[in-house]
């Protein structure tokens, strides 16, 4: 089953307790809503299959809680993550000024700097919108992320949010190739056409 | 030329294809089948069409443009030839295509005679004695012997004749015959009515009346059937190479340091911390200087067997190459192979130290490493159990033990050098040491900032235990003993260590406090170990010091453990939220009360609690933000919580490889939750100890605030009260947290179940040290010393600044980055890594030694330095270099004197006599210079055009390049005629 898949990635889901992290989630893989979604405790995880451009990739997908006190436990699980889901509610500013806190965490945990990161602004079926889609907007560019407001309930945007995290994901060059196919090493002065043409001092001892 | 005739006349004339209209090739002969094969690879290429271009005017960039090559193995018979094409890229084919005019005959013929590609000085063989762009070679395979016979040369040689007129491919063939060391090629190029020969002569000695130019022109002539007149200017152009080897003048000034000095004593410790670096013998074998007379005509320049015009120090061109020594001996290079060659060795410590020692001193915990002797005389109490005479007498084991199996690999005196340098705070007085840890701590703070190396090598800080340890074990490893010194130290460190975990003593120079991901395993294993230490600590210092337990308490305020922070907490009163530093020091006396005697040190505000007063409080940290309970008017307390387990990577990979296999079921979810509720449950238990009588509604809401809703509402008195609730997740019957707080019994952390055991992980980590491998341990130490070497690099290069070194460092840094990144890094593209480190090492080493040849010291002012900079820099980067000004400029007067200076050590070892005969048997062409020795290689290139073979026929481009060195004489010829009439 796993042969045609070209890679794994492994992702993360993070943000604030209660803003939606584990509903997202189960809307992406499973395409249900759950609105007695329990708490998260430590991490979860869930795996989905995604073909994009002819080409499938398994993700990983790990869930985290957001209470404060899990944070000494999660960030362990940044490890090796190729991209990351940051997840705020639009009826709630304070899950979107914490945001930066958030990334702070992303930068001391994670092991690698080139990692592809998403903000979702969830929850935008309902009314009492708190923040706006443009204060999303601007964040996303001042910290160089993707961008989508999403709502677990009612569908919108979760597919298209995991979709263009993972298409970003595979055009990052070294993010997720074996290293095999990677470029070797080769000294500045080193003759390009091997070993075939001999020097051009050849004829001369 | 005759079989070609024959075959295309048998071809056209034979009957039986006329008589049937059926083409029968079942009767083909292998050959006509090879011929085909050659014509198809042909078509394939795409080689076939009508190719004549105009020759650019431009020079043609021969050796740094880029050259194709592709490659087709045919067969004759069983005999296997692989058939290659040469091309040279063509940059400007636009500028090419906008004059399609048609040229008179194929580019090959042009190329012949054009005069701004000579001597490149970095081609095929072919593209140097032809001046061609591109061509197609036929040799015989891999694995197949030489083409020897004439007869099979001549049918090889039939065979492109056919094919290429078959084909109409103007691209000149070549096959190579005679063995493959002689170079010898044979070839031909086919237009139209034109066709061109390419024949070559191999000689071992020069034939005497050939030695000079005027010989070489007569044999043009008669070759190119030289009738008419008046004759057409012969152009020459002529280049001699001399080639400098004595470096008597300058020895080569790196002596190998001498490291049996380094352990003599004061010197040592500091020595250890660094790599050593440069070439322990000369690195540059050779100076081969070119001069060129480019485009003479035949008659200004006369060179004969009695006399010549040649004199290298007028030639209007001069340039410089360097040959280096393949593999000189490099410290640094060979310290990294060392270690790199010892992930080869399968064998265990044990198996190279013998069975016996590591048992005895594992079994025997009070023996600890040499070093004991070092730390004892300073240490504290908690080692009472080692008294004084037991130390002396463990350490007088140790000796005998040493003395007893002779071939001990690391002296006494060298083990404890290194392990001061490893250890350095067990030489100081402990008070000492506890000032100055801090001090080391803030410097590499200072390091990270500037050097952020050891996250993308995933190695560890510099001046971190484990880069020093790396940096020991390497030059043990090469200078010390190898492979069972190596085993030896790494038994001596591990018995430290546990020496340290047994004894409550902190392991310095780890840093962080928990784990650092971001480093190597064996970094972050050792930094496992000293969390387990300062947990220890923390706890044995309650347990049994009382008188102690201060220092430890002000020493922990960054970092509260459970239990000094339980016995500070029940000194704050409920107003007083948070605590300065001094109410920690403060509070150590009520502290031992209330530990052993709770109950009497109660605050009068605990005492007013309701409902749930009958149970005491306990582990309260500080109250949050001023809420009170929902069911009393008590404040609600933050409790003192355990601390997180530290985790290793290792640790982690499995702990989230269990987590994921549970699966992504409902209830692989669940479990998943349950097995990590651990953390919650204690947290709860705190919690419902620090807060009497607390529901869960408290908890959440410090735990979790937004999973308590408050909302206004307008109660019957029309006020406005706040009204909190849970969250609906809360509130689901069953779910884990309303499970777990039903379950949590009201425990302070510190009598809590330990959710970290410090015993069983300090073991493990000693375990895992104990079984490593000297092969195990050269990978984990790896990237600590790829990190060490591209440091000493850059510091060497920064005194040099050779770009190009520069640049490599940047691009092998990215590399090893990437590499050792992964869980399982790729050891043979590490292996290239380590190469091109060595590479570097060699470069500068190099650019040392031409720097004391050249003397840029001597150098009259800063721009006449800066110019020799340059130019030796480009002499390391580039093939060839133009020396500007030739004999006549700066440089050039540089080159001169080295070589008069080794022409006139050379005379006075010589007979007069002697020497004019030799001088005069080798060069008869430049006897007149005497600052020159003879020429070790002189190419001689003779080309005109003229008509041939008639004096009628078209005027074509006839070629002789002329090769005389000591041993060898060649002359390659291509000869074009006009086949219209013939």
């Amino acid at each position: 089953m796993d042969d045609d898949v070209l890679t794994t990635l492994k992702l993360l889901i993070i943000g604030e307790s209660g803003v939606g992290k584990s509903s997202l989630l189960l809307r992406f893989t499973e395409d249900t809503f759950d609105p007695e979604q329990s708490a998260t405790i430590g991490v979860d995880f869930k795996v989905k299959t995604l073909a994009i451009d002819g080409n499938k990739a398994k993700l990983a997908i790990w869930d985290t809680a957001g209470q404060e006190r899990f944070r000494t436990l999660t960030p362990s699980y940044y490890r090796g993550a190729q991209g990351v889901i940051l997840v705020y509610d639009v009826t709630k500013r304070d899950t979107f000024t914490k945001l930066e806190n958030w990334l702070n965490e992303l930068e001391t945990y994670t092991t690698r700097n080139d990692i592809v990161k998403m903000l979702v602004g969830n929850k935008i079926d309902r009314d009492d919108h708190e923040v706006d889609r443009n204060e999303g907007l601007k964040f996303a560019r001042k910290h160089a992320m993707l961008f989508i407001e999403a709502s677990a309930k009612t569908k919108d945007g979760v597919q298209c949010a995991f979709e263009e995290l993972v298409e970003k994901i595979l055009q990052t060059p070294g993010l997720w190739e074996s290293e095999s196919q990677g470029q070797t090493l080769r000294l500045g002065n080193q003759e390009q056409g091997g070993g075939r043409a001999c020097g051009g001092y050849c004829s001369v001892p | 030329m005759i079989i070609f005739d024959n075959v295309n006349m048998a071809a056209v004339t034979d009957p039986e294809s006329e008589v049937f209209e059926i083409t029968d090739f079942t009767t083909a002969s292998e050959w006509e089948r090879f011929v085909s094969r050659v014509e198809e690879v042909l078509n394939e290429w795409k080689l076939t069409g009508n190719s004549t271009r105009k020759l650019s005017k431009e020079k043609a960039d021969y050796s740094n443009g880029t050259w194709e090559e592709k490659s087709q193995e045919i067969n004759f018979v069983d005999f296997t030839f692989s058939m290659t094409h040469y091309a040279l890229v063509q940059e400007n084919e636009n500028d090419t295509n906008t004059e399609l005019e048609e040229a008179p005959f194929p580019l090959a013929m042009q190329d012949l005679l054009c005069t701004k590609n000579d001597f490149p000085p970095r081609a095929h063989c072919l593209v140097r004695w032809y001046g061609i762009r591109e061509f197609v070679v036929i040799s015989p395979g891999p694995n197949v012997e030489a083409i020897i016979s004439e007869s099979k040369c001549n049918l090889l040689l039939s065979s492109i004749s056919v094919s290429l007129v078959n084909s109409g491919c103007q691209v000149p063939m070549f096959v190579q015959i005679q063995q493959k060391w002689r170079r010898l090629y044979s070839g031909e190029c086919q237009g139209h009515g034109v066709h061109t020969e390419f024949e070559m002569v191999h000689l071992r000695k020069v034939p005497s009346q050939y030695n000079h130019l005027s010989g070489l022109l007569d044999i043009f002539k008669s070759k190119t059937g030289y009738t008419i007149y008046p004759l057409p200017p012969i152009n020459v152009a002529i280049r001699f190479t001399y080639i400098l080897q004595d470096w008597q003048q300058h020895s080569w000034p790196l002596q190998p340091p001498d490291f049996d000095n380094l352990l003599g004593g004061e010197v040592g410790v500091e020595e250890f911390g660094k790599l050593p670096f440069g070439a322990c013998e000369e690195t540059i074998s050779e100076l081969h200087l070119s001069t060129t007379w480019p485009e003479l005509t035949e008659g200004t320049v006369l060179d004969n067997d009695v006399y010549s015009d040649l004199d290298p120090l007028h030639a209007p061109h001069w340039a410089l190459r360097i040959k280096t020594v393949e593999h000189p001996q490099c410290l640094l290079g060979d310290l990294l192979t060392d270690l790199f060659k010892l992930r080869g060795r399968k064998e265990t410590t044990e198996e190279i130290l013998g069975r016996g020692s590591a048992e005895e001193e594992g079994k025997d915990s009070t023996i600890s490493s040499a070093l004991s002797r070092l730390t004892e005389p300073a240490a504290p109490v908690p080692i009472s159990k080692l008294s004084v005479s037991s130390m002396v007498h463990n350490a007088r084991r140790h000796i005998q033990r040493h003395r007893l199996n002779d071939e001990s690999p690391l002296g006494i005196e060298e083990l404890n050098c290194i392990l001061q340098y490893l250890f350095p705070d067990a030489a100081m007085d402990k008070t000492e040491n506890q000032s100055a840890q801090p001090n080391s701590y803030g410097k590499s703070q200072k390091d990270q900032n500037t050097d952020d190396l050891f996250i993308q090598l995933k190695s560890a800080p510099v001046e971190s235990l484990t880069h020093r340890l790396a940096l020991c074990m390497c030059l043990v490893n090469s200078y010390h003993g190898g492979l069972r010194a190596v085993a030896y130290l790494w038994q001596e460190f591990v018995l430290e260590l546990r020496y340290r975990w047994e004894n409550n003593y902190q392991i310095c120079g780890l840093q962080e406090e928990l784990p650092d991901l971001r480093c190597c395993l064996l970094h972050q294993k050792l930094q496992m170990l000293n969390c387990c230490i300062k947990r220890k600590q923390a706890r044995d210092n309650i347990c049994n010091t009382p008188e102690r337990s201060s220092e430890t308490a002000s020493q922990n305020v960054h970092q509260p453990t459970q239990f000094t922070a339980t016995a500070s907490s029940s000194q704050i009163t409920a107003g007083s939220p948070g605590k300065s530093l001094d109410s920690w020091s403060d509070s150590e006396e009520e502290f031992f009360e209330c530990l052993s005697d709770q109950g009497d040190t109660e605050t009068p505000s605990m005492r007013r609690e309701k409902d749930g007063s009958k149970t005491r409080a306990e582990g309260r940290m500080h109250p949050c933000n001023n809420m009170t309970l929902l069911n009393s008017s008590e404040l609600l307390f933050i409790p003192v919580t355990q601390e997180p387990a530290p985790m290793t990577e290792d640790l982690l990979e499995e702990q989230s490889e269990i987590l994921a296999k549970l699966g992504t079921s409902a209830e692989g979810a669940q479990l998943r939750a349950r097995m990590q509720s651990a953390c919650l449950l204690s947290d709860m238990e705190s919690f419902k100890a620090a807060n009497p009588g607390s529901v869960l509604e408290d908890f959440v809401r410090w735990y979790s605030p937004r999973d308590f809703l408050e909302e206004e509402i307008v109660n019957e008195t029309s006020q406005t009260i706040l009204k909190g609730q849970l969250s609906p997740r809360m509130k689901i019957p069953g779910n884990i947290w309303v499970e777990t707080w039903e379950n949590a019994k009201a425990v302070p952390a510190h009598r809590q179940r330990r959710l970290f055991d410090d015993t069983r992980e300090a073991e493990k980590v000693l375990h895992f040290l104990e079984v490593q491998k000297p092969a195990d341990l050269s990978c984990h130490l790896l990237p600590c010393i790829i990190h060490a070497a591209i440091l000493k690099l850059k510091e060497e290069e920064a005194s040099e600044n050779i770009p190009s070194v520069k640049n490599n460092i940047q691009k092998v840094t990215v590399q090893a980055s990437k590499l050792l990144q992964q869980f399982n890094p790729d050891y043979s593209n590490l292996q290239d890594c380590i190469d091109f480190l060595i590479a570097m090492e060699m470069v500068i080493a190099q650019y040392r030694s031409l720097k004391t040849k050249f003397a840029i010291a001597e150098a009259e002012n800063e721009e006449q330095r800066e110019n020799l900079r340059q130019f030796l820099n480009s002499l390391l980067e580039d093939p060839e270099v133009v020396v500007s000004g030739a004999g006549h400029g700066k440089i050039g007067g540089i080159i001169h004197r080295l070589f008069v200076n080794v022409q006139e050590s050379a005379n006075l070892d010589k007979e007069p006599g002697q020497k004019k005969n030799e001088e005069r048997k080798l060069t008869e062409g430049d006897s007149k210079n005497h600052d020159f020795p003879s020429p070790a290689g002189r190419e001689i290139l003779l080309r005109t055009c003229i008509p041939r073979p008639a004096p009628y026929s078209k005027s074509l481009p006839q070629r002789l390049f002329c090769v005389l060195t000591r041993d060898e004489f060649r002359l390659v010829g291509a000869f074009s005629s006009d086949t219209s009439f013939f």
